[in-house]
């Protein structure tokens, strides 16, 4: 608009005509290939013919703009689920991955015989990482002395395993496991056991790092 | 501008909006035809559900009849199938002993988690944990730990539990 005002510095009226699109003043400032003066009559009707297509244009613009903005949000609201960024299940060969890393872990390092502590207590270490390293020597140093005393064995294994968050690098999952306790000249006991598991990714193995008895 | 290069111009704008609504349309398909989005979903619907149901089937106001018979209400809302047809086999006998034992039981369900879910065939497995508080009508209350391992179907009205095994001390692996 303001470069067609200076063209036409010497018009007047130069803007609003320009706004209503005179015909007169189009050939002003445009000194067309085309004589205007003589078209003038035509140009004006077929400018007023013309100008239905335009608001017609101009209706579909808004229109079109309209509904591929709401048709991008409804998208957008059906993606914007908190189901979206987790992966359990839908990853199938990722949830059985942790799903075996952490029964494997758990297997082991809730498994213990008179002479084989250290070799638990090695296991551990390596599966083990966090707040579940404190959580798990608290429990482990009562059980490594009675083992070592009374001649316990203790045997878990793992029921069943289920992933309820699965991301990247961090899952969460609930583990049912049932515990054999044995002891020499005695009859086994058996006792079942919850836990609800933190593991993190870390470098590309799966290490428990916190663990709630449910 | 001269008129040639307006029109053009006007073409532009148009194309540029009819890009925009393709666009947006392209997003939402994609999003509509995302099989892992929806699979997704289904797998966060049936755990909310399954939970639910779980916990209203390990609770029981056992004030007095009514309350038992609200209580039995709520667990036929939560099955369907096999246990649906069971509990309602037995509903009778059990309104009569529940309403005479007394006791209350809460239940809570402490941890869940799905290990399997077909969503084309609308059916789930889960396991859970629940604490259920159970309140004698006489005597001290006490907290019950269980863990289930149950079979979800969808239904018209959500995830609905179809069969429930409690899972003992040596159920296998």
């Amino acid at each position: 608009m303001n470069t067609d005002v200076e063209e036409n510095e010497d018009t007047a009226t130069a803007k609003a005509a320009d706004e209503k699109a005179e015909p007169a003043l189009e050939a002003a400032k445009e000194p067309a290939p085309e004589p205007p003066e003589q078209t003038d009559d035509d140009d004006n009707g077929a400018r007023r013919e013309r100008r239905w297509p335009r608001v017609l244009a101009g209706v579909l613009v808004v229109a079109l703009l309209a509904a591929g903005a709401v048709m991008y949000a409804a998208g957008r609201q059906l993606r914007d689920t908190p189901a979206t960024s987790n992966r359990a299940l839908t990853d199938s060969a990722a949830t059985a991955q942790v799903a075996g890393e952490v029964t494997n872990a758990l297997g082991k390092v809730f498994s213990y015989s008179p002479d084989g502590t250290d070799a638990t207590k090695a296991s551990a270490q390596k599966l083990l990482a966090g707040k579940a390293l404190q959580q798990y020597a608290a429990l482990f140093g009562q059980v490594e002395k009675q083992s070592a005393d009374q001649k316990l064995t203790l045997t878990t294994h793992v029921v069943r395993a289920g992933v309820t968050r699965l991301t990247p690098d961090s899952a969460h999952l609930l583990v049912l496991l049932d515990q054999v306790y044995e002891r020499k000249g005695r009859a086994a006991s058996k006792a079942a056991a919850q836990l609800s598991v933190t593991a993190r990714l870390r470098e590309g193995r799966w290490t428990i790092v916190e663990i709630t008895s449910r | 501008m001269n008129p040639r290069t307006r029109s053009l111009g006007g073409w532009a704008v148009l194309l540029v909006a009819a890009l925009v609504c393709a666009l947006g349309g392209w997003s939402y398909a994609q999003a509509r035809g995302d099989d892992d989005l929806a699979y997704a979903k289904s797998r966060d619907a049936a755990l909310a559900d399954g939970r639910q149901a779980l916990a209203r089937l390990n609770t029981l106001d056992g004030k007095d009849a009514k309350s038992v018979d609200a209580g039995l209400a709520g667990w036929l809302e939560s099955a369907t199938g096999p246990l649906h047809d069971q509990l309602k086999r037995t509903h009778k006998k059990d309104a009569a002993d529940l309403a005479k034992s007394g006791t209350t039981a809460r239940g809570k369900v402490t941890d869940a988690a799905l290990t399997e879910l077909d969503d084309r065939t609308g059916t789930a497995l889960m396991i859970a944990t629940v604490d259920v508080e159970i309140t004698p009508r006489t005597g001290k209350a006490g907290t019950e730990r269980k863990r289930f391992e149950a079979t979800l179907t969808r239904t018209g009205d959500g995830w609905k539990i179809k069969a429930l095994t409690a899972l003992g001390i040596g159920s296998g692996a």
